[in-house]
This record gives C-alpha cells, structure tokens and sequence, in this order.
C-alpha cells in the first residue's frame, strides 16, 4: 500500500512534469518568435558606429580625415569592421592632388596613414547620398545590397553616428549638391527607435552649426553632441603645409586627443568626454543634448559607444555546451531531451541567439528572474531532487509514447 | 493733379483713371528738364563716388587655397635657372653660323627634363581690318599673306603623374629672338626653372604647359599663333623646313616638331621680367589684365596673385594707374570735398562717416581711371589678351626687381622668390575643381585689391542714360520744348504742362518726323560708309600715317555733304519747331546705341555717356538762343558750342592727348595710328565712334546750326 502510494505520488509528478514540459515547449515557440519586443529591451548587447564624411572635393580633405580618424579609433577601441558604416564622400587619398599618393594623414607630422591597409569603406564617393544614409539608419535596404552595407543592429544595440561635412542652421550639406535637414534626422531616429534598431544613440556632429543639427530630435535613448553652437562656425586645427590643406577639424582633432589617452579597458565617462572640450581651444562651443538620454552620463563609459564593451554578469551555466553551435538557424525548441541542464543552456541561447550570432565578440548579460517562465521552470527544477530517476523517468515516458503512438497508428 | 483725380472719381466715368506706371510716365516727361538735370547730376556724383564704393577683393573660390602649401622652389632650382640664362647670353656674344638657335636651346633643357617638347613655327601677319569679325577676337585667317620670316616657339608639356590629362595650366615666357636681352634671358631661366621643378612635383592635378614664345612678331603674335594651332589644328599643313639641310643640328630625343596638346587651358600666366628697377624697396608686380572688348580675367586669379605676392612673399603689387591724374588738383579738391562731407555726417553718427583719405581717394581714381580707359580701349594690354579670346583666364604680370640683376647674388635671390610666387599660384590654380567662375568678371579695379563690381559701376551710367529716353518723348509730344527755351519762368512752363494736359500728344498721327527720321538715317548710313574708309585706304598703302588722315577727311567730308543733300530738302521743308523732332531722334538713336554698346563693352559705353549725354541733352538752335540775351542764354550758348566741340572725337582725343602728354607732341597722324589701332584689333570701341558717336555729333551739329 505504502508502496502503491509512493508509485502512484511518483506518478502523478511525473505527469505533472510531463505537462509543463508539454507546456514549456510550446511556451518557449511562442516567445521566441517574438523575443525582439518583449524580452530583452534593457539589454546592451552590441556596438555599432555609422560614420559619415559627407562632402566631397580635394579642399574638404580634413573631413574625410575626420572621418578615417574616429573610425581607427573606433576600431581600436574594439568595434569590428563589420559593425562599422563607413561613409566617405569623396576619395582623397588617390586625388591628383595628394602629394603621398594612397594616404591620408591626420596630423602634419605624418606619422599615422589613416588610409592603411584595413580599412573597409562601405559607402564611397557618390554613394553617399541623403538617401543612402537614411536607408542605412532605417534599414530599409534594397534587396540586392550586402550584409556588409547594412546597419544589422537590434533593440540591445548602441550605436554612434559621427557626422562631419559643411553645415549650417538646421541641415547637414551633402555631396555639394543635397543636403539632409534636422527634421528628416530626427524622424529617421524615431524610426529606429520604432523598429528597435536601437538601445542607446549617440550622435556626434562636427559641422558648422552643428547643434542645430540634432534641435528636433525626440526620440528616447537619443544622446547627442555637435561642435558649435547655433551662428559659430567649427573650424579646421591646422594646416598641412605638405599636403596643402587642412587635415583636421578642431572638434575631432580633440576627441581624438581624449581617446589617444585611453585603452579598452579604461572606465572614463561620457561626461569626461563632454568636459574634456575646452571652447578656447575648439573656438566654438561643444553642446550636448542629454534631454532625452536616462543615464547619468558620469556613469556610462565611452567605451559603451566608441568601444565595444559591455557589462558581464558571471553565470553558473556552462558555456562550453554552445560553444560552437548557433542555434539561430532552428529557433523553435525540440522535444524536452534527457538533458536538462543542457536544455537549459539551449532555453538561455534562445533568449540572445537572434540578438547575436557571434557569440565570441558579446558577452551577454543574464538577469536571473526577469522571465517568468524561467522561474516556474527553476521552481519546478527544485521540485525534482533526484536528476538521476527524473531522467529515468523521462525516458520511460518516451518509449510510454513511442509504444501508445505506433499502436494507434497500427 | 491730386484734385484731378478726385474729380475724375466724382464725375461720372468720362475718361478713365490712368494707371500708375502711364501716370508715372507723363509725370516725368512733363518733368523732363528736372529729371534730366537731377539725373545728370546724380550720375557725375555716382561717378566720383566710384573710387569710394569699391569694395575690399576676396578670393570667392573655396578649392583655390592660395599659399597654404609650402612653397619648395629653392636656391638649387635658381641655380638650373642661372645656368640657362648664362647659356642664353652667352649666345648673344657668339657669332658664329651653326650655332644653336635659341629655340633649340630653350628645347633641349626642356627635354632634359623629361617633358614633351616641340617646335612651334609660325610666320608673322599683316595687319587686317576685319569689319565682319569684330567681337571675335584678333584676326588670323589669311595664308597668303604672311612674310618669308618665321619665328619658333618652343613648347614643353609635362603631364600630371596621376591626372587624368584633361586640363592643362599655361605659362609663357615670351623672350626676343633677334636681340636677346638680360630680362629675355631672366624670364626664360625663371620659366625653365619653374618648370624643372613643377617637372618633379608628386600634385599635378593639371598638365603644365610651357610655352616659351618667340617674341619677334610681338609677344601677342606669338601666343595667338599658337593658341590658334592648339584650338584649330590644320591637319593639311605644310611642315616647315626651318632647320639647314646640312643639320649639323641633332635632335635631342623627345623633341619632335608635331603639334602636341595637353587638355583643357584651366589658367595661363605669363610671365616677363623687367631689368630695370622700379626703386620701390621690394619686388614690383604689375599685373595686367583688360583683354580685347573690356573682357577681363576672373577677378579671382588676381586676388591669387596679389594674396600671394604680398602676404607670403612681400613683393609689392601694382595695377595700371593714369598717373597724370596723381597730380591733378581738381581731382584733389574733389577729394577733399568729398572727406569734408563724410566728415560732418560722421559728427552725426560715426557710422555713416564714408570717405577715403584724399591721397587714397586720388590714387584709387587714377587706377580707376586707367582700368576703365583700357577697358574701354578694347586692345589687349598684353599676350595674356590672346587667351581670353578662347574664354582662358590669363594675366600678365610684369616683374620688376628692387635692385639691378647684374650681380650673381641679386639674381639668384630674386628667382628664389619670384619662382616661389609663380610655384604658389600654379599650385593654387592646380587646386582648382572647375573653370574660374566664382568671382566676378566685370568689374573695375581701383587698386590690387579693391574692385567696383558691376552692379555698382552700373549706377551712373544708367542715371547718366536714363534722361535720354525721357527728353526724347517729351520733346517728341512737344511739352519740353517751352520749358526748354523758357526754363526761367515757371509759371509758363505751368501753363504748358496743363495745356500739354488737355492734348497729351499733339504731334502723333502727323508724319512730320518722317523727314528728321530720313535726315537721321542719312546720317548713320555716312557714318558707316566712312568706318569701312580706313580698311580701304590702308590697302591702298600710304604709308604716311597724317596722308592716310587726310585722305580719310578728305573722303569723308565730300560723301558727307553728298547725304546731306539728300535728305535735307525735305528736312527744311518741314516747320520751324522741326529741329525739335530732329533733337528727339537724335537722343533716341544716342540712348539705343550707348544701350547696345553698354552689353558689348561697358567701358565704352560709360566714356561715350559722359561726352554724348550732356551734348546730346543741351543741344538747341544757337539762332533761338541767340533771341535772348540773358545771362542764362549766353551760358547755354557757350556750353552748347563748349560741349559741341568736345563731343567730336577727334578733338577730344587730341585735347586728352595733349593733356596728358602735353599738346607740342600731338600731331594728325597719332589719331590715324590710334584709329588703325583700334580696327586692327576688332575693337567695338571704333564702332561706337564711328556708328553712335559721330552721327549723333553730327546730327547735335545740324540741330545747333539750325536756321
């Protein structure tokens, strides 16, 4: 009797456990198919930098500096090449013009050739147009282009828009024959946002005017800093008297200086950065938005939008049982296996498998609780002490289905 | 005419209300004699006020970047150049049969330094008068006519390394192959040394194009000449055997007598040296740059060339200045009036103080002054002017050193900083993305770095023309004439404006003016027989320049009294007020012709309103005038007969002749010589004289000598 009553409690645990499996799995189907907007919004799981130089011509040579400039450091810094847009007007290093053919240089010293041998220019001369920048930013891509042209960010990204080129109040020139207005920016920013293509924004502007430039933007997340002021003009650093124009503009040139100090690992803040600009030196006024930005800026590292950093969260599971795999092909879940904590691991990729591919790059971070289902799931993990007859168990139930399956079939 | 008005509103609509502009109209040729008065007035003060209105140049380019690259020209290039002047020199001394020519010295450094190099022949011209291709540039058609001699240019073509060949910068040295002096030699060297090093330069955007011109025809030939090969190739030329047939002579490889071309002529820029020094202290520059018909260079390039010459390389820059107006004591009073005025308005407010110093005042007049003159001109100040004809911006500038040149150090340190200047603006101009075409092309320049711009130099002009039109319908409606003759009584002139109220037009519909319209006509159709007259008699050959004069006079006279008689008969049958409707016609026909000559050359057109408004506008029978006896009618008389005498051209050339030179040195012939100069160029400016000037002259003659 004691016997029966223990087979039959052991019984209907099982059946318990075999339901919610039932239910998990169908559950676990259902919020994978729409994970973008649900589970993982406070997530910061990736970087990207879209980097535009928009005018072109041989005198503009400090923009495309500019350009190559941040992107080296950027890189440095620890984004990928594929995370970049690189953006430039025109090709000055492979102008007549240019007395060190296939360079550019930043600094009349000469030491640094920003134009070396890794550098991937996504969009150059006439593809850099009003449009082609707004598809990029809205990813509204024809079919026919490359992944590599395109701006793959998702709702965990943070993303830094450095724009340079000839400005003026409220709009942005580009190519000397169009030009992109602060309104049209701003509604593209709140596309993003819409279609979560972005997590935190931060633009960088270094135009004439340039805080003009970001004046109708409205969208949350948004954080935004432009090199002058409404009437002030940005001006270039110094002139190459070799080259024969001017290389740098004095905004980025001191951006610049702020992050030649620094290294992946250091912590230095936003705000450093933001007071780091001295208007004596940039003789303009740097002015930053923060209006629409939630974090205090002394506690966001530039790493979090010149780097590629993020914060980890140490987890008990085992990493090495995904190591090499990506699920991100078969996002719906099998049949519960024998394994649990295997399954569980595979519960945990799901959550971030579409967010990232290339797991060795992100370290995702895990906050314990914040999904339900994975509580009950936990609750229901403590429930079962003893793995060794669960798993027993399980197996006898798979042959239980196997043998009631092939009978009716039959 | 206020009360008019409401009484038209009150009673019933008899006549309807007339619109603004047709009141406007009536107003101001009722008013004709004030407004052209007041227009005249203010269109002299525009005019004075000229020098003061000129505005500071800026270069409006952006791509330009003049002197922001280092210039690289060092002393080692002004040893090249030393060797090639020695070399030059040198060649002056020996007599001696198989020498090489200079040509084919020039060449043979070219080659070495790894350009294109060829020959350039060309035989020297006749001068022609071209009365079909006026506006089109100077004249180089015929074939047949050229002389047995012939002259070489020697032309080098070094192609940009990483350019696409499609543009090209021009710099000329024009030296003289018959007597090769040291400024020859110094312009050859500093070109040559220019060249070696622009031969080396990694930047070349644009080929570079020298052309070192034999001069022996004129600088102006030689550059014309080839630009004419280079923009109209002849592919059934015969090749000119200039070379001995024993040819001791060897080809220095690269060398080849096929006409080569680089792309597109962005700029051009010659270059000569002066021996003598100017005194100044620094290097002198003088730049000039009026082309045929007034066309000038794009402003631009000048302030490239006056940017660099004086803010990197202290060189001191001057443009052409009248300098007999330095010392002119009306132009000083007017000066100083002029600061007096700006004085007491600046005592109101500090803001609206205007007026120059009286010396910059004066100075910038006299360069003014020069500006328009040899724009009005129409003749090339220099070689430069042949490439405007193919639309290239060119100038010349004229170097002059600050001390002799005959010493090894003066020479050397002299090419080091000419050749940077001239390094500093091929590199500028090799930055350029486009043709020149931000800054202005019309202007006038009152000093290197000022300029009046066309929308203000168009100001007096068009207050100086505008009575014109104006008197010409009054006097044709008949309301000025009365207050023309009787502009001392008010009240009368009252009285015909309200009787000229009642019957607006009281001569239309009658044919009256068909005979002044005939006397006009005869006039213009002299006028342009006697301006084919010069070409005539230049084919016949005198070569006494005063026979040629004479012959012309003679000519002219006779054909004159010949369409006179004609169309006068019928003039004279017409009324006693007749010679109004003469004047109007005149004024009309004045005011299309400075109209028309204003969009071809606006220099002229401004000097011509200046003689022709004021003569066109007082003219009046001397006999009418003669009725009176007033004070008032003595000074119409004598300013009728004043003006009259100004008015005739060639009068007023010999009076600005003998004023600026002084009048023992004045003689007919220097008025032929001008006049050949002038057709022989194309310049519009003798159409004018010829096709608006003189018959309105003549016509003004007819209307004060009227019976």
């Amino acid at each position: 009797m004691e016997g029966r009553k223990y087979e039959a409690k052991k019984i209907t645990k099982f059946s318990h456990l075999f339901l919610y499996l039932l239910f998990f799995s169908a559950n676990a189907s259902f919020e994978s198919s729409f994970s973008f907007s649900s589970s993982s919004t406070n997530m910061h799981t990736n970087n990207w930098a879209v980097l535009v130089c928009t005018s072109r011509f041989w005198f503009n040579y400090r923009h495309m500096a500019n350009t190559l400039s941040l992107y080296r450091t950027v890189k440095r810094l620890g984004i990928p090449d594929e995370r970049i847009i690189l953006m430039l007007a025109d090709d000055m290093a492979c102008n007549t013009r240019n007395s060190y053919p296939a360079q550019v240089f930043n600094n009349e010293n000469h030491q640094l050739n920003l134009y070396g041998d890794n550098v991937e220019v996504d969009y150059r001369g006439y593809e850099v147009t009003v449009e082609n920048f707004l598809r990029v930013l809205t990813g509204r891509h024809e079919t026919a282009v490359p992944r590599s042209k395109r701006l793959l960010s998702d709702e965990g990204s943070h993303i830094l828009l450095y724009m340079t080129g000839h400005g003026g109040d409220e709009f942005l020139k580009f190519q000397d024959s169009e030009e992109i207005q602060s309104q049209d920016l701003a509604d593209a920013i709140e596309q993003m946002r819409e279609k979560g293509r972005f997590k935190e924004l931060l633009i960088m502007v270094d135009t004439c005017q340039a805080a003009t430039l970001f004046s109708r933007l409205y969208s949350p997340g948004v954080l935004a800093i432009g090199s002058s002021l409404k009437g002030e003009n940005s001006y270039s650093h110094h002139l190459d008297s070799d080259v024969g124009v001017s290389v740098v503009d004095r905004f980025t040139f001191y951006t610049l200086a702020f992050f030649e100090r620094l290294n992946m690992y250091d912590n230095a803040s936003l705000s450093s950065l933001f007071n780091s600009y001295n208007p004596n030196l940039l003789m303009s006024t740097a002015y930053y938005r923060m209006d629409l930005y939630k974090r205090p800026l002394d506690q966001v590292p530039v790493t979090n939008f010149f780097g590629s950093v993020m914060e980890m969260t140490h987890v008990d599971s085992a990493y090495h049982a995904f190591s090499g795999k990506t699920k991100y092909e078969t996002p719906h879940i099998q049949m519960p296996s024998s394994d649990q904590s295997t399954d569980q691991a595979e519960q945990q990729e799901l959550r971030t498998s579409d967010a990232s591919i290339e797991t060795k790059y992100s370290v995702k971070e895990v906050k314990p609780g914040n999904n339900h289902l994975m509580g009950q799931w936990k609750a229901l993990l403590d429930m079962v002490e003893d793995t060794d007859a669960f798993v027993n168990y399980g197996l006898l139930a798979m042959a239980l289905v196997a043998v009631i399956s092939s009978w009716v079939l039959s | 005419m206020a009360e008019n008005n409401s009484e038209d509103s009150s009673s019933p609509p008899k006549k309807r209300k007339p619109r603004l502009i047709a009141f406007v109209g009536d107003f101001l040729i009722s008013h004709s004699y004030a407004v052209s008065v007041f227009c005249c007035f203010a269109g002299s003060v525009a005019l004075l006020l000229l020098p003061i209105l000129a505005k500071n140049t800026y270069l409006s380019e952006n791509a330009l970047m003049p002197g922001s690259a280092k210039p690289t020209f060092s002393s080692q290039e002004a040893v090249t150049a030393k060797e090639l002047i020695k070399e030059l020199i040198d060649w002056k001394i020996i007599r001696d049969e198989n020498r090489m020519q200079t040509y084919e010295i020039i060449a043979n450094h070219m080659a070495e330094t790894g350009a294109d190099v060829y020959y350039h022949s060309f035989y020297s011209r006749k001068k022609q008068f071209h009365p079909m291709s006026f506006f089109m540039g100077a004249p180089m058609e015929d074939n047949n006519n050229h002389s047995s001699t012939h002259a070489v240019n020697s032309v080098g073509i070094i192609r940009a390394p990483h350019g696409d060949g499609k543009e090209a910068i021009v710099l000329v040295s024009p030296y003289n192959s018959d007597k090769m002096e040291l400024s020859d030699a110094l312009s050859v060297g500093l070109a040559y040394s220019i060249f070696c090093l622009l031969g080396r330069a990694a930047w070349l955007a644009k080929d570079i194009v020298w052309l070192a011109a034999d001069s022996k025809f004129g600088e102006y030939a030689s550059v014309a000449e080839w630009l004419k090969q280079y923009h109209d190739p002849v592919f059934i030329g015969k090749k000119l055997n200039f070379h001995p047939v024993d040819g001791d002579i060897q080809f220095v490889r690269g060398i080849s007598e096929d006409f080569k071309r680089a792309g597109t002529m962005a700029a051009a820029i010659v270059f000569k040296v002066l021996e003598t020094s100017q005194g100044t202290g620094t290097d002198n520059v003088n730049i000039y740059a009026e082309s045929s018909n007034g066309q000038m260079p794009n402003l631009d390039l000048i302030n490239i060339v006056h940017y660099l010459a004086v803010h990197r390389h202290g060189l001191h820059v001057e443009v052409g200045k009248l300098s007999s107006l330095l010392n002119s004591l009306w132009l000083k009073m007017v000066g100083k009036f002029l600061e007096g005025v700006s004085n007491i308005v600046g005592s109101l407010n500090p803001k609206w103080r205007f007026a120059l110093p009286v010396l910059d005042y004066v100075e910038g007049t006299a360069v003014l002054a020069s500006s328009v003159y040899h724009q009005a001109l129409g003749v090339p100040t220099g070689p430069h002017g042949a490439f405007r004809d193919y639309q290239i911006d060119a100038i010349t500038l004229e170097i002059s050193p600050r001390v002799s040149l005959n010493s090894e150090m003066a020479r050397s340190s002299f090419l080091v900083r000419v050749g940077r200047l001239i390094e500093g603006i091929v590199r500028s101009v090799n930055n350029l993305l486009e043709k020149f075409h931000q800054s202005f092309f019309l202007y006038f320049l009152t000093s290197p770095s000022k300029f009046v711009s066309v929308g203000v130099y168009m100001i007096p002009f068009g207050l100086l023309v505008m009575p014109l039109p104006i008197l010409a319908a009054a006097l044709y409606s008949g309301k000025a004439s009365e207050a023309l003759v009787q502009k001392s009584d008010p009240f009368n002139t009252q009285k015909s404006y309200k009787a000229s109220q009642e019957n607006p037009f009281p001569s239309v519909g009658s044919w009256k003016w068909i005979h002044a319209a005939k006397l006009v006509f005869a006039v213009h159709l002299w006028a342009t027989i006697i301006s084919v007259l010069p070409s005539l008699i230049y084919q016949a050959s005198c070569t006494n320049t005063t026979t040629n004069f004479l012959i012309w006079i003679a000519l002219s006279i006779p054909s004159f009294f010949f369409f006179y008689w004609i169309s006068l008969s019928s003039y004279f049958h017409s009324n006693d007020a007749g010679w109004a409707i003469l004047k109007a016609l005149t004024i009309g026909a004045a005011s299309i012709g400075l109209g028309l000559m204003s969009i071809i050359n606006f220099a002229t057109a401004q000097i011509g309103a200046i003689f022709l408004v004021p003569m066109c506008l007082m003219v009046h029978p001397l006999r009418q005038i003669y009725r009176g006896a007033g004070l008032g009618e003595l000074l119409h008389m004598v300013s009728n007969v004043v003006l009259g005498l100004i008015g005739f051209p060639p009068a007023s050339f010999i009076l600005l002749k003998g004023w600026s030179q002084g009048f023992e040195e004045v003689n007919m012939g220097d008025l032929w010589v001008w006049v050949e100069n002038l057709w022989s160029w194309n310049s519009a400016t003798y159409l004018y004289l010829l096709l608006v000037h003189l018959p309105c002259w003549v016509l003004c003659l007819i209307v004060l000598l009227h019976p």
